[in-house]
């Protein structure tokens, strides 16, 4: 015997396919209703119906896709079918909804806001002090770098930048609109240093909180990092540490498959002072271990595992310490 | 000199080389393509770069008709995404209010497609969209209304041809049309190159229970793409062989 259901209706079905028993759904049919019956059935729980039915006959099999190909199921009327359709809609945009429970996403979010805020602060930071430069011939742009952007957004001259920064007026003076251009520009690179301040930080918050493991051992940035290249931190939890160690240095493996030797490290992996002040020839070593014990890491943050303490990291630094030293020199050539 | 339309379907029709469907929700675009009205119905462009289905239907060597569903069909959407090809089927199986008594289930699994596909159902009766894994047929089950008379599958993931014939063996029913979009890139690297990897999805649909009709090449207007037509036998299913003793 068998149990074959849909949302409104459960059957018990014999081998000669005759109807032994059946219930419908009779209590009131609404929209919410529906949608919570449909969300049930779609994570692989019975009807309510269904569940009665096999109480009734312990020894049919419920099965979820029979009335599917029941040639005898009763077709949806058109009022069912209309029901059914809003229902569905007003699921999936429940459904939308809830994706902001998943951290995963929130976490792409972040760390992807806090990669093009980096690039860009970079450009336009870079930008500001050269245009500013140009005409502060005897500011320090090395020295005096990280204070030029918030002197000239905050003066209303080239004279009261200048000023500001300790140097003599400039020669030339740039026209009024020019000016202006150049204060909004300098006001825009501190602005965008504070947003990206701020981003940070809230990466660094989440992913502390959603990866404590990896985020000792790799930092929260890089942390954050590695789970949004891995499509979420479950997808990274199960990735052989081969894989991870690689994530993010997409090039170099599509080149690898062409037949260029395997990448040692990703920019993510590779941006560890662990690894990038290393000498040459033992960062693959690094890369290769550091790997192993972060996707160790991962599966503890994922897994519901005991995440490690500062005396763990501190070992795991040590080893690093330990191959670095056994190998002082570089391999002889051959 | 303006080309005479050719009937494809009772809501598709061949200009030349461009393909319109009959729009099931007056003045609006779903992907702000071109309408235009002609002898007071409203045609919306179906463009075949943008969608596989079309592509097919253009560069078939068979009866372009044949790889379309029937008015009033049920319709099995796998990997919906956003919708557009979507929203051409249905005009095709529903109509205007659904007045044909269709269903397109539409079923993708990232929110923010879904989010577009649950705003083009609010305009759509008959287009249900379900945000769910489009591999498990267990997701899917709940919300179609019967065996579909057409199922197309445009999934980017490793192992399509076998997902498809997976789905298509509970899903569509005998007799039925199935459509496989597959994409040469999602399949592992391990398969080796494009052409090797179409040729193993080819083998895995001829030693399935599906009777394959056509292989459609849609390059040039779909890269690393092919289209499969495919057909459900009448007697490979179970319960229609119990019915005919």
């Amino acid at each position: 015997m068998r149990i074959h259901y849909d949302w409104r209706l459960a059957r018990v079905i014999d081998s000669e396919a005759a109807v032994v028993d059946e219930i419908a759904w009779s209590s009131k049919r609404s929209l919410g209703a529906l949608a919570d019956r449909l969300h049930d059935l779609q994570s692989g729980r019975m009807s309510p119906e269904a569940r009665a039915l096999s109480e009734r006959f312990p020894e049919a099999v419920a099965d979820a896709m029979g009335a599917m190909s029941d040639p005898d199921w009763p077709e949806l009327d058109e009022d069912e079918q209309k029901l059914l359709s809003e229902a569905s809609t007003r699921l999936a945009k429940r459904g939308v909804a809830d994706a902001a429970g998943d951290f995963d996403r929130r976490l792409d979010m972040l760390s992807s806001a806090t990669t093009e805020l980096r690039a860009s602060w970079t450009t336009n930071e870079a930008r500001c002090v050269e245009w500013a430069g140009l005409f502060l011939a005897e500011v320090d742009l090395d020295g005096q770098r990280r204070v030029i952007p918030a002197a000239v957004a905050g003066a209303d001259s080239m004279d009261s930048a200048a000023t500001a920064l300790g140097v003599s007026a400039p020669k030339h003076q740039p026209g009024e609109t020019e000016w202006i251009a150049l204060n909004a520009h300098a006001s825009g690179v501190v602005a965008l240093g504070e947003r990206l301040r701020s981003t940070e930080e809230a990466t660094r918050e989440l992913a502390r909180q959603y990866v404590p493991t990896l985020s000792l051992l790799l930092g929260p940035l890089g942390a954050a990092r590695l789970v949004v290249l891995a499509g979420g931190r479950e997808r990274l939890a199960r990735m052989p540490s081969g894989s991870l160690q690689v994530l993010g240095a997409s090039g170099a493996m599509a080149a690898h498959r062409r037949g260029a030797p395997p990448p040692k490290h990703s920019p993510v992996l590779f941006s560890l002072p662990q690894v990038s002040r290393s000498p040459r020839w033992v960062r693959g070593k690094i890369a290769r271990f550091l790997a192993g014990k972060a996707s160790i890491a991962v599966r503890m943050d994922h897994f519901d595992g005991e995440p490690w303490d500062e005396e763990r990291i501190a070992e795991i630094n040590q080893e690093c310490e330990n191959i670095r030293a056994r190998f002082p020199k570089p391999p002889k050539r051959r | 000199m303006p080309r005479k339309p050719l009937k494809l379907a009772w809501g598709v029709r061949r200009e030349g080389r461009s393909l319109w469907t009959r729009n099931a929700v007056r003045g609006v675009s779903v992907r702000g393509e071109r309408r235009k009205t002609d002898s007071r119905i409203e045609w919306r462009a179906w463009d075949p770069t943008r969608s596989k289905v079309a592509a097919a239907l253009l560069r078939t060597t068979g009866d372009p008709s044949k790889l379309l569903p029937q008015t009033g069909a049920t319709v099995l959407y796998l990997g919906a995404s956003y919708g557009s090809t979507c929203s051409h089927i249905h005009d095709q199986t529903c109509g205007a209010q659904n007045h044909h008594g269709g269903q397109v289930v539409a079923v993708e699994i990232s929110p923010r497609a879904v989010r577009d596909l649950s705003e083009l159902a609010s305009l759509r009766p008959g287009l249900v969209p379900v945000l769910g894994d489009a591999r498990q047929a267990s997701q899917v089950a709940p919300y179609i209304r019967s065996q579909a008379d057409w199922l197309h599958q445009d999934l980017s993931i490793a192992d399509q041809a076998e997902t498809f014939v997976r789905m298509a063996g509970e899903f569509l029913r005998p007799g039925g049309a199935g459509l496989l979009s597959l994409k040469a890139a999602s399949e592992r690297s391990s398969d080796g190159d494009d052409a090797s990897r179409f040729a193993k999805a080819e083998r895995i649909l001829q030693d399935s229970d599906l009777e394959l009709l056509e292989r459609i090449e849609i390059s040039q207007l779909e890269e690393q793409h092919v289209v499969f037509h495919v057909r459900k036998t009448d007697h490979s299913a179970q319960f229609t062989q119990t019915n005919a003793e």
